[in-house]
């Protein structure tokens, strides 16, 4: 009876001890759309921290009616804005959206809203939600 | 005069050139940081755009201010806002300062197909309540930009979600209308806020 207790709590103990989520998102912005605009942006970075490639294919938000992953560049002194169909994060990596770079593009919100959630999905598999507040960085704080 | 005498007249004469040069160098003004200064300003072309409250706008309406132009688009969720967040900022930065005059920031749309004068006024409204939106016709737009060597052009995309590819560099108009000076980029704060005066004071 003692060595079946101890199985069990052997089992138990190897059930309770579940590897953290594969994909962690952290320093996550997403600026709040200003006023008679119909997009905005967010900022974030992910970390893989599987041991496998992790793509991100699509991204929605039930507060936009569409979400897109873009990228921005200057090259030649030309800025560009581009989508990109895929985010590939290497196992144990971390890839940052950021400003000037890559960025998810928040098209047309569906009414107004304090906070948003984001789904990230690989396919049709959805790997990872972020829950986010706007935040207006842009201040109005002309002086003169 | 007699040769010690020269001697030390030509020592005298060393000593107070470089005494000269030295004050020279020390009394120079500060380098610029990453604006480049046209070594002769150049008039902005002809050109008639509208403003946010559909007032004409042309190369006259640069002169008696300095305006820090960039050409963006509303629909631009990344480089444009970030561009004139840092524009705004330099300003605010330079008002606190107590720094005199104040240029006054321009977003001049490469999109004007989407870019009402309503909604240009908004979003220029949002970084600050002194700022100037410019739109309207594409050819009156195009009179301007090629004049100023400034490239932009509309992408394809799905429907209204386009984007219009555009040159990333701020021009600093002096209060004659002139094209003055240029901020190519990647901008900063910082750099703003030290070359502008230096710019005016040079003038």
């Amino acid at each position: 009876m003692r060595i079946c207790l101890f199985l069990a709590a052997l089992l138990v103990g190897a059930c309770s001890a579940e590897p953290g989520p594969a994909l962690v998102a952290t320093e996550v912005v997403v600026t709040r759309p200003m006023p008679g605009m119909g997009m905005s942006a967010a900022y974030l970075s992910l970390t893989n921290n599987s041991d496998r490639i992790v793509s991100i294919s699509r991204v929605t938000s039930a507060q936009f009616e569409s979400v897109e992953l873009h990228e921005s560049t200057v090259e030649d002194g030309v800025a560009r804005m581009r989508a990109v169909p895929k985010l590939e994060i290497p196992a144990g990596a971390t890839v940052t959206l950021q400003r000037g770079g890559k960025h998810l593009m928040l098209m047309r919100p569906t009414g107004p809203a304090d906070t948003l959630a984001l789904h990230f999905y690989d396919d049709e598999d959805l790997i990872l939600t972020v829950d986010a507040t706007f935040q207006s960085e842009l201040k109005n704080s002309s002086t003169n | 005069m007699g040769p010690k005498n020269f001697i030390v007249a030509i020592i005298l004469a060393i000593a107070l050139a470089t005494g000269i040069f030295v004050a020279t160098r020390l009394q120079a003004p500060a380098a610029l940081k990453t604006a480049f200064v046209l070594p002769a300003p150049m008039p902005l072309p002809e050109f008639a755009l509208v403003d946010q409250d559909g007032d004409a706008v042309t190369a006259a309406s640069f002169r008696d201010h300095w305006h820090l132009v960039f050409f963006g688009f509303t629909h631009c969720p990344d480089i444009c806002p970030t561009t004139l967040q840092i524009l705004a900022t330099a300003r605010n930065e330079l008002a606190a300062a107590g720094e005199e005059p104040l240029p006054r920031i321009v977003l001049v749309s490469v999109d004007p197909e989407r870019d009402t004068p309503t909604l240009i006024g908004k979003y220029v409204d949002y970084f600050g309540e002194h700022n100037l939106g410019i739109t309207g016709n594409l050819d009156e737009l195009r009179k301007l930009t090629s004049g100023l060597g400034i490239y932009f052009e509309k992408q394809p995309g799905d429907g209204a979600d386009y984007s219009v590819d555009h040159s990333a560099a701020v021009l600093l108009i002096n209060p004659n209308g002139e094209f003055h000076a240029l901020f190519s980029g990647p901008h900063s704060i910082e750099d703003y806020v030290h070359d502008i005066p230096l710019i005016m004071a040079d003038q």
